[in-house]
């Protein structure tokens, strides 16, 4: 994967379009078995949600994994099936993207603004949150940036805080733009298979 | 802050039942694979014994594939143990399957189906696997139960690292294994988030100078840092037959009605011997060719025999332990006499352990080790005469007699059991010749007596 660049891969990977709901939902499935999900706004061309799926060692089919947009609101599992799980008073980290930024939002955090910290932390390659209170700590890795192995850059980065929620904000280097612009482009001509339940050949 | 909040429960941690062979714990050897008279729960069979702990060496070293040995002996001679004591040798780690030969016998199942399904649950797979671990300090644990008792208990954990602390919802499996575990404030966990799995690391240091009785066995260890929840790998064994059915489930949402595991194609198992042999090159997986034990096997028939030749070929093939009791006998589904019931070209390829009747002085042993396993205390006489019984009846039935009379003796409210205690159950249960006699002597005013069939055909 590392030899590859990530612009190739996508574009080696089976494509499966469809438009649905006002949104433009894309399957790519990865020469490795790998697959990812993401879902555009028809008007704003945004992204709404990108999600991951991987076979484990042994081969079973695995979960979807959120990268980008709301967590997955499925199915309730009985308690006696869902062992240990968070509780809703808990933070809630999702990353919502913006055209020109990635952008994080952390809800539940009733703590004032000067609790937190955030930096960026080169050798680990990762964004560090903290705080002062010792209640919150999460070190989260820019997918995108790692994918096209691009530096991190403090300067970049910033965040704010109001109505409980924590918002990181990193904006998107210049090569992230026009990938994501070229990948745009390309994923239009995918013939979409209009409206309606249609079977998704690649999966 | 040093009170701990862990409520009462009621006993979860089971008691295990008592069976057949639950005195048994190993084969007892010696460092020098010699029979040790009275070791492990074992008694006696020194040769049997002796040359098991052989097959066990072999088993352990894991180069031989596709041995098979036969124990042959008959009724309660051990044979059984002797299978048990392999097990129990081998320990948690080497997958030990048993089955008795009328099991593979189904109608959902052919008969080779369910026997390749018991020989890929004898081979294990050692593979690395990464997994969502949570490990952190417990701050506080909040169980509340529904005032009815009846219902569903709800739960909170609430862990904490140097770093930030998380609440989290706790299942009712999880409810119980924390009680189980005796997890309080304070203790440093891990819990595998898939399976639930919790191990305590020990206690926090910010802990160590509570007032508290604590064991010389407690540990301390720091609080960990970082985020509550890591991606680690770990080593774990997985029977073949498990990667099999992972892979030939009916993806999707049908795979939640099809619990049943069914027939396995044969491609998914040519599938998975090769993903594995290239795991087992490349030094990511290891495989552990375990025991695949068949009770009772003169119970098999010809198609399955002449399988097991086929299936003992294979490079992945467990070490196959049988056990049978017939002399020579029919083999099921043909008209031909073989010994064991077995076919010749079978034995051919089997190593033969022999068990022979046990001696007096044998049995008493076995009787006293069953009184010990069983919790019933036998007076002097008592146990001599428990021995006779077992010498002229069998001695499955003198163990039948300890725990009843165990419950007489209990009955008059009395300590040890006493001869008419034993005399007692004695005349109340009849012993299989007793039996037998009774029957002869009665066979008139019993029902269908008319219909004279000869002797039962058992085999």
């Amino acid at each position: 994967m590392a030899d590859q660049s990530w612009i190739d891969i996508l574009k080696s990977s089976k494509k499966t379009a469809l438009i649905h709901d006002g949104k433009r939902k894309i399957h790519f499935l990865f020469t490795d078995g790998k697959e990812m999900s993401e879902e555009y706004d028809l008007q704003t061309d945004e992204l709404i949600v990108r999600k991951w799926r991987h076979k484990s060692t042994l081969g079973a089919q695995g979960q979807w994994h959120v990268e980008v947009g709301e967590p997955l609101a499925g199915p309730v599992a009985s308690s006696d099936l869902e062992v240990i799980k968070e509780n809703c008073s808990n933070p809630v980290f999702l990353r919502k993207d913006t055209k020109t930024s990635f952008r994080w939002r952390v809800r539940n955090l009733p703590y004032p603004k000067d609790v937190f910290s955030v930096s960026v932390e080169p050798s680990d390659r990762c964004i560090v949150v903290k705080t002062s209170n010792k209640k919150y700590y999460k070190k989260f890795s820019i997918t995108d940036l790692d994918r096209s192995q691009l530096p991190l850059d403090n300067s970049a980065l910033s965040f704010t805080h109001a109505n409980n929620t924590l918002i990181v904000t990193y904006k998107k280097p210049k090569e992230i733009l026009t990938l994501e612009q070229e990948l745009l482009k390309e994923l239009k001509k995918l013939k979409g298979t209009g409206e309606g339940d249609v079977d998704c050949k690649t999966q | 802050m040093a009170s701990t909040k862990v409520p009462e429960v009621r006993d979860i941690t089971r008691i295990e039942r008592i069976g057949a062979h639950s005195h048994i714990r190993g084969l007892g050897l010696d460092d020098a694979l010699q029979a040790r008279q009275v070791s492990q729960g074992m008694v006696g069979q020194l040769a049997s014994r002796r040359a098991a702990g052989v097959i066990l060496e072999m088993i352990k070293d894991g180069h031989i594939a596709g041995r098979a040995v036969l124990i042959a002996g008959q009724p309660g001679t051990g044979k059984t143990a002797i299978a048990m004591g392999i097990a129990q040798s081998l320990g948690p780690d080497t997958p030990f399957t048993a089955l008795a030969g009328s099991e593979i016998f189904s109608l959902e199942m052919s008969k080779t189906e369910s026997l390749s399904q018991a020989f890929r649950k004898a081979i294990g797979v050692r593979i690395k696997e990464e997994t969502e671990i949570i490990e952190g300090e417990v701050v506080e644990i909040q169980i509340d139960r529904p005032a009815t008792g009846t219902g569903a208990k709800v739960g909170k954990l609430t862990l904490k690292t140097t770093e930030m602390e998380t609440i989290y919802d706790l299942g009712n499996k999880m409810i119980d294994s924390l009680s189980k575990d005796k997890v309080q404030a304070g203790d440093v966990i891990t819990i595998d988030k898939a399976t639930g799995k919790i191990s305590k690391l020990g206690r926090s240091f910010t802990r160590a100078r509570d007032y508290d009785a604590m064991g010389a066995q407690t540990q301390f260890v720091q609080c960990p840092e970082g985020e509550l929840q890591k991606r680690k790998e770990v080593v774990h064994t997985v029977s073949l037959h498990e990667i099999d059915v992972i892979n030939s489930r009916t993806q999707g949402f049908l795979a939640l009605f099809s619990g049943d595991t069914g027939e396995i194609k044969s491609e998914v198992r040519e599938q998975i011997n090769a993903k594995v042999c290239e795991w087992r090159e490349e030094g990511k997986a290891e495989i552990i060719p375990g025991v695949l034990f068949i009770d009772e096997v003169h119970m098999l028939d010809m198609e399955c025999f002449s399988f097991l030749n086929r299936a003992l070929e294979s490079d992945l093939s467990p070490v196959l332990i049988m056990a049978t009791n017939r002399g020579i006998t029919r083999i099921r589904g043909t008209n031909y006499q073989s010994p064991h019931g077995i076919p010749i070209d079978l034995l051919d390829r089997l190593l033969i352990i022999a068990t022979s009747p046990y001696t007096e002085k044998e049995t008493k042993q076995i009787l006293k080790i069953r009184c010990e396993e069983e919790d019933v205390e036998l007076s002097e006489e008592a146990h001599t005469v428990l021995t006779r019984i077992g010498l002229e009846t069998s001695l499955r039935y003198a163990i039948q007699l300890i725990s009843t009379a165990g419950l007489v003796c209990r009955k008059r409210k009395g300590t040890e059991v006493q001869v008419e205690d034993i005399k007692r159950v004695y005349s109340l249960f009849l012993d299989e010749t007793r039996s037998s006699q009774y029957m002869k002597e009665y066979q008139d005013s019993f029902l269908f007596n008319e219909t004279q069939t000869p002797s039962m055909d058992t085999s």
